[in-house]
């Protein structure tokens, strides 16, 4: 019974990273982005979540449906005011992540000024309750945050699947050119992939808040936890990126059960560089030359 | 780029390495700006020379700030100069190489602690155990290109940064304190002064030999098209590896000498990935894949630096200053200070150390 629970505790949590990371990958997968300021969006989501309940009293799940939105538009203006310009770069995707990078210290720098570096948490009545399902122990507040990404996650695979706009992302991914010579305006799809991919860092904000402690330096440990993911998982795969978190979240908590907390984060880039030596490539990653 | 010029595939690398025999492909304008290297060998020299002397005149206000600014930027000349073999003539961006620089200050604190040698001393012991890491390093993150590569030195920095943080023999998050130099304060900041600028020039010299050799050109055709690259009989992984170690040997030496001056070995001082960043930043603002960029980027970012701490204080305006400045230079000048000036032909003749 104690391992089942270990393995619900590790399902739990790896709702949330399948969440951060699905829009990382999409960002790799559709422009070759490799957005490292990712999980400072997170974190700067989580702050809006918290200001609004520590002001209005805003439920995060309710001030989500606000960050997406709004992340939305971020993302898209974010996209048409920096990556444009480097796009004719030769080595793009290098590109791309000394950009974000620079951008994640603006943001963190800014987020330290204005929000300093005090652990938050948005204390929400569900956030520090937990039920009892037999004799398993279950955290309501990532309950929920594991429902809300799930429902995510299927809206946005639904979108991939069966919209338009969805054929012509998934088109984008597959291969840029030839997208464009079947008539996808790819800089459109780019721009809408984008803001989807910072909305769901938005509403990922929104969970983070009310079940991790944040700080704006938070994001570090994060987008490192969720770039191994998404290396593992092969890059651009949306389906790595779920499996890869939920597997690795799940061996992390094994992990933590057994040697300790703290050398809980050390699974998942252990697991990267083990998988680094046997399939450069990632698990779910087609050998593509970048 | 540097990768079209012809690359002879019938040479083998090793051969070719040790007679150091000038090969044809050597960088081609050199010969023709031969009458500009008078200049340039004169301002170096004067600007080693002004380097060396300034300690001696002891009567200079703020003395030992004078020093300690020195001391910094000469640190900074050396760990960016060594990011630059692997991020500028390789093209493998390293995000993590501050690991080097906190494994080697540990390694040496560690060494003065146990058994009181000296971190003059053991300097080059610990340039060369980051070298060792380098290899290591290398085996595991080799394999991969581009993005996944700088995300797995990315892991490698937050992995070691765990283990530092929970290793209790090295004081954990706590860190250790080492003792002072024997010396009096107003001479404490002279040896570090000297130490950092030999390791400044050693880095700008290995720099400037990686640069000039048939190894550097390797190393350009990997970061211009490893596929045509390993075609034209160049063995990839084994000219990779050796950029690895040695871009880390200088990070080791220098870590060293830094532990020792503050006198204390702390993970958070050593391995936040802001460290990181600022080599990468310099690297970015002064050219990357020049010699001259490394040096005149970390001259600039650490005057910067002073100059924004005076102003704002606080680090995390600097923070987010430091930011805003890569993405505009990565936005507006790529190819840097050196790059943009070479690529309008302005640059001027004692700035080309190519």
């Amino acid at each position: 019974m104690h391992y089942v629970q270990v393995l619900i505790l590790g399902i739990l949590l790896g709702g949330v990273y399948a969440l951060m990371a699905s829009g990382l990958t999409l960002l790799f997968g559709v422009m070759r982005v490799v957005n490292l300021s990712h999980a400072a969006f997170v974190v700067l989501a989580a702050y809006f979540s918290y200001y609004l309940f520590a002001g209005w009293g805003v439920d995060p799940l309710l001030s989500m449906l606000a960050a997406l939105p709004l992340f939305f538009l971020l993302g898209a203006g974010l996209y048409r005011l920096l990556f444009p310009r480097i796009e004719g770069s030769p080595k793009f995707p290098e590109m791309t992540v000394l950009l974000t990078f620079g951008l994640a210290f603006v943001l963190e720098g800014l987020m330290s000024y204005f929000f300093t570096g005090i652990f938050r948490t948005v204390n929400t009545s569900y956030a520090r309750e937990a039920f009892t399902l037999g004799d398993l122990f279950i955290p309501t507040g990532q309950f929920y945050a594991l429902l809300t990404s799930s429902l995510l996650l299927t809206g946005l695979w639904l979108f991939l699947k069966f919209t338009r706009l969805g054929y012509g992302v998934r088109a984008t991914m597959q291969n840029r050119d030839a997208a464009q010579i079947v008539g996808v305006d790819v800089r459109r799809v780019s721009t809408i992939a984008f803001g989807i991919g910072m909305a769901v860092a938005g509403a990922a904000g929104a969970l983070v808040s009310f079940i991790f402690p944040f700080f704006p330096s938070r994001h570090w440990q994060w987008i490192a936890i969720l770039l191994s993911l998404i290396v593992l998982g092969g890059l651009g795969s949306l389906k790595g990126a779920v499996i890869g978190a939920l597997g690795l979240a799940v061996i992390s908590s094994f992990v933590s059960d057994s040697i300790g907390p703290v050398w809980a984060p050390i699974t998942f880039f252990g697991v990267l560089f083990i998988v680094l030596l046997i399939r450069p490539h990632g698990l779910f990653g087609k050998k593509v030359r970048i | 780029m540097t990768g079209e010029r012809p690359l002879s595939p019938a040479t083998a690398p090793t051969a070719a390495d040790a007679t150091g025999a000038p090969s044809p492909a050597a960088p081609p304008p050199k010969e023709a700006r031969r009458p500009s290297g008078a200049l340039r060998r004169t301002v170096l020299w004067t600007a080693i020379a002004v380097s060396v002397i300034l300690p001696l005149w002891r009567g200079m206000d703020s003395y030992n700030y004078v020093l300690q600014l020195g001391t910094v930027a000469f640190m900074w000349i050396a760990l960016t100069s060594s990011w630059n073999i692997l991020g500028g003539y390789t093209g493998y961006i390293s995000l993590g190489h501050n690991v080097f620089w906190g494994v080697g200050g540990y390694v040496s604190g560690m060494l003065l602690l146990e058994f009181g040698w000296s971190p003059f001393a053991t300097a080059l012991l610990a340039g060369t155990v980051a070298m060792g890491l380098g290899v290591v390093a290398g085996l595991i993150t080799y394999r991969t290109r581009g993005p996944s590569f700088i995300i797995s030195t990315i892991a490698l920095l937050l992995v070691v940064t765990l283990l530092m943080d929970n290793w209790s023999y090295l004081g954990g998050s706590n860190g250790v304190s080492l003792p002072l130099v024997p010396l009096d304060v107003t001479w404490i900041k002279v040896p570090f002064y000297y130490a950092m600028l030999a390791a400044a020039v050693g880095a700008v010299a290995l720099g400037y030999r990686v640069a000039h050799s048939k190894f550097g050109l390797a190393l350009r055709a990997i970061a211009a098209d490893e596929v045509k690259a390993e075609v034209s009989g160049i063995n990839t992984r084994r000219y990779k590896l050796m950029a690895f170690a040695l871009s880390a040997f200088f990070p080791g030496v220098t870590g060293a000498l830094w532990g020792y001056s503050i006198a204390y070995l702390r993970p958070v001082i050593f391995l936040i990935i802001a460290m990181a960043a600022r080599m990468v930043l310099m690297a970015i603002v002064g050219g990357r894949g020049t010699v001259a960029g490394p040096v005149i980027g970390a001259i600039l970012i650490v005057a910067f630096d002073e100059i924004s701490i005076t102003w704002f204080g606080g680090s995390e305006i600097n923070l987010a200053i430091t930011g805003a400045l890569m993405v505009l230079i990565l936005l507006f000048f790529p190819s840097g200070i050196v790059g943009t000036l070479r690529e309008r032909n302005r640059l001027p003749s004692w700035l080309d150390w190519d």
